[in-house]
């Protein structure tokens, strides 16, 4: 059970088994050689910087054990970063990604191709010095992290990710990247019954006679992804998944950039900048009033933390570009580490829109997205920067991120309905208020101030809820994203006849929730979105998502990707 | 148990087993006790003289209105049974729950990515369990606790196939 069986079928070069970038240890461990440069170099530097004779009497003695215990760690570690790399391959074929790794504990993870929810190009400072960077993935049916590949040559991990988009996604293959998460897995441990092919029914209903003729039954009768193994034999994958050709980079068109003062703006007007002037006020006005400046050498910690998350949302956002391209939204950013998302829009379950009191001067607003495997509670400041969908944008810019996540709002004056929940206050009459219900009258009490922005209005294909006077949201989720859905009344609410509706979404920074509104809206909203998301699941159309969106951003682009369908 | 004011109007709800109190109330005595045990540690020291700063009637009052807390929650603990209720529809389940926070949850049978039954040894003894629906999303949190075991098997075959049947992707 040591080494995987390859694909027998494979002729593809793509197919063999492939290392990774023979200085991707040294890139990923150059912690370790710097602790160890410093250890040794540190000393001598010094004494160089000193004057002092480089060898002394006193070390004179210890040199050698010195010398030799600082070559053996040294030769140890290169040995352990050679093996490293040795041992760590991967392969793509078959409609999956393997990674196999470790000399003593052999890891090997393997990864449906369509079930790739979303991948990253992650660059790191160093990596991006010696042009090398990291491959990271997104698979809803592992249900463990990200699967990743570091580092690889920045060509090759675009090359890479071509084939696994082509493959997974929108522009080349037209199956089963839909079903993903509640598929095989999900059944298998409803049933109890592992092969059980069942619940592809309704893929090859829809998809069945779509471009590959191959992939549909593939997926009908491949065995459980779950079942993580290295001994997974190859042939039970028919070799027809895999083109032979490999993919071009998708093309892409540019949607948006982030200017770097706008950015810089962002940060200044944020709700931290309050609290830091107000701070300083408070510190001035103490050490004034104690006559004492020892006082202010204990904020130096704190500015120091301040200063550095200034900088990481800085470093983050910087250069923040938004582009289409055919198989998924791309998100680019960063100043010193960059990265570059795609991120297939079908994939978002729900879209914040926020904007904090004093981004109001500005009418700046941020969104955010819940995406399926990237809301883990783990590495917090990652998944952070990787649900920004967008960091810090003008109404205009909010409208075409939305009209890339949102291809169709599903209402005749998108722009007025988009603008109220955003914006627009209820309770006046004679003004269109964008449909939304807001919370009753009588329950302004427990809602002073945003009784008349708490509510919710249901386009075709998307539930709305707004609310916050002050600190603006709009929570936008479609239909056919909604999971499940409670509806929660405490001993207050029931007093004033209102109730809460929470709608379910997979981990992110995203809560759908709408607060305080009526009961008897609120129930009509329960059996209503009930029925909805109902209705869009049964013909969910995420898949045509670039031809709902072409003709806004793409003129004319016929010849993108259509090329190498066919093994 | 009349219906309340968030239950959808027509349901006819499903209540759980009512030897389910039995399991809430083991549940009770060990949680509870345990608490009133530990508040009671100050009284103790108190009365054994080893702590003379803390006043008798707040040492006394400690354990006293832990006492109570824990009966007023026994005293509930009827009502609440009586208030989780099940409801299977054509497309979805209805699990409703509580008496002065309620809630009322709709997984749709597509949704389901997979349903676990667990059994304590409390509810083994009681031959009942404990029926848990696992969406996506983690906070859908849909369980159907006190369930006599057929009817549990019987949910689970039910839920299953109609999951099967109706299943989407994420």
């Amino acid at each position: 059970m040591t080494e995987p069986n390859p694909t027998p079928a494979s002729s593809a070069p793509d197919d063999d088994w492939q290392r990774v970038h023979p200085a991707s240890p040294f890139v990923r461990g150059w912690f370790a050689l710097a602790a160890f440069a410093y250890f040794f170099g540190r000393d001598t530097l010094e004494r160089m910087l000193q004057g002092r004779p480089l060898i002394d009497d006193y070390l004179n003695a210890r040199v050698l054990w010195l010398a030799l215990g600082g070559a053996a760690l040294l030769l140890l570690t290169v040995v352990g970063f050679v093996l490293s790399w040795f041992f760590t391959r991967y392969q793509v074929s078959g409609g999956y990604v393997r990674v196999t790794s470790g000399l003593l504990f052999r890891q090997h993870r393997q990864a449906r191709l369509d079930r790739v929810q979303a991948i990253d190009i992650v660059q790191p400072l160093l990596a991006r010095i010696f042009g090398l960077a990291e491959l990271k993935f997104e698979v809803a049916d592992a249900g463990e992290s990200a699967v990743r590949l570091a580092y690889l040559r920045l060509k090759d991990a675009k090359q890479l990710r071509a084939t696994i988009l082509a493959r997974a996604s929108g522009a080349e293959t037209t199956t089963a990247a839909r079903v993903i998460g509640a598929g095989p897995p999900a059944v298998q441990r409803i049933q109890g019954a592992p092969g059980a092919a069942g619940p592809h029914g309704d893929l090859a209903g829809i998809d069945g006679s779509g471009a590959e003729p191959g992939h549909a039954p593939a997926s009908g009768t491949e065995p459980a992804p779950a079942s993580l193994g290295p001994g997974l034999p190859g042939s039970q994958i028919p070799a027809s998944v895999a083109p032979t050709l490999l993919p071009r980079e998708a093309p892409e068109w540019r949607v948006l950039t982030v200017p770097p003062q706008r950015l810089l703006g962002s940060l200044v007007l944020s709700e931290q900048t309050v609290f830091i002037v107000l701070g300083a006020a408070t510190s001035v006005v103490v050490s004034v009033l104690t006559e004492s400046v020892a006082f202010a050498f204990a904020l130096i910690p704190a500015i120091l933390g301040i200063a550095a998350n200034y900088w990481g949302s800085f470093n983050r956002g910087f250069n923040f570009t938004a582009a289409i391209s055919p198989d998924g939204i791309r998100l680019r950013y960063g100043l010193l580490d960059t990265r570059a998302q795609t991120l297939p829009p079908g994939r978002i379950q729900a879209i914040k829109i926020h904007q904090p009191p004093l981004w109001r001067l500005l009418g700046w607003y941020r969104m955010q997205v819940n995406v399926a495997g990237y809301g883990g509670p783990s590495a917090a400041s990652e998944s952070s920067s990787r649900t920004m969908l967008l960091p810090v944008g003008l109404k205009n810019d909010v409208f075409a991120m939305l009209s890339l996540v949102l291809p169709d709002p599903g209402t005749g004056q998108p722009d007025e309905v988009f603008t109220a929940g955003m914006a627009g206050l209820g309770g006046r009459s004679g003004v269109f208020d964008g449909g939304f219900v807001i919370t009753p009258r009588r329950a302004r009490l427990i809602a002073p101030l945003g009784w008349r922005r708490n509510g919710f209005t249901a386009t075709d294909t998307a539930l709305l809820l707004r609310s916050g006077r002050w600190w603006r949201e709009l929570v936008v989720v479609p239909h056919q994203r909604t999971q499940s859905m409670a509806l929660q009344q405490g001993p207050i609410a029931r007093r004033f006849g209102v109730a809460d509706v929470v709608l379910h979404t997979t981990p992110g920074p995203v809560t759908a929730r709408l607060i305080q509104a009526d009961v008897e809206a609120a129930l009509a909203l329960f059996d209503a979105q009930a029925a909805r998301a109902r209705e869009a699941r049964s013909r969910q159309t995420s898949e045509q998502w670039l031809a709902q969106v072409a003709p806004a951003h793409v003129p004319s682009s016929p010849q993108t990707q259509e090329g190498p369908q066919h093994g | 148990m009349p219906t309340e004011a968030i239950d959808p109007p027509g349901i006819q709800w499903l209540r759980v087993s009512p030897t389910y109190v039995t399991v809430r109330l083991v549940e009770w005595v060990v949680g509870n006790l345990l608490a009133v045990a530990l508040f009671s540690v100050p009284l103790l020291l108190v009365l054994l003289g080893a702590w003379r700063w803390l006043p008798l009637w707040l040492a006394v009052a400690l354990p006293a209105g832990m006492f109570l807390l824990a009966l007023w929650r026994l005293v509930l603990i009827p009502r609440q049974v009586r208030a989780i209720g099940y409801a299977e529809r054509d497309d979805d389940l209805l699990i409703r729950r509580g008496i002065f926070f309620q809630r009322v949850l709709v997984v749709p049978y597509g949704r389901m990515q997979y349903v676990d039954v667990s059994v304590g040894p409390v509810e083994r003894g009681l031959g009942l369990c404990t029926i848990k629906l696992h969406t996506a999303s983690v906070a859908t949190s849909a369980q159907i606790p006190g369930l006599p075991a057929a009817e549990g098997a019987r949910l689970r075959e039910q839920l299953t196939a109609r999951g099967e049947a109706r299943l989407a992707g994420l």
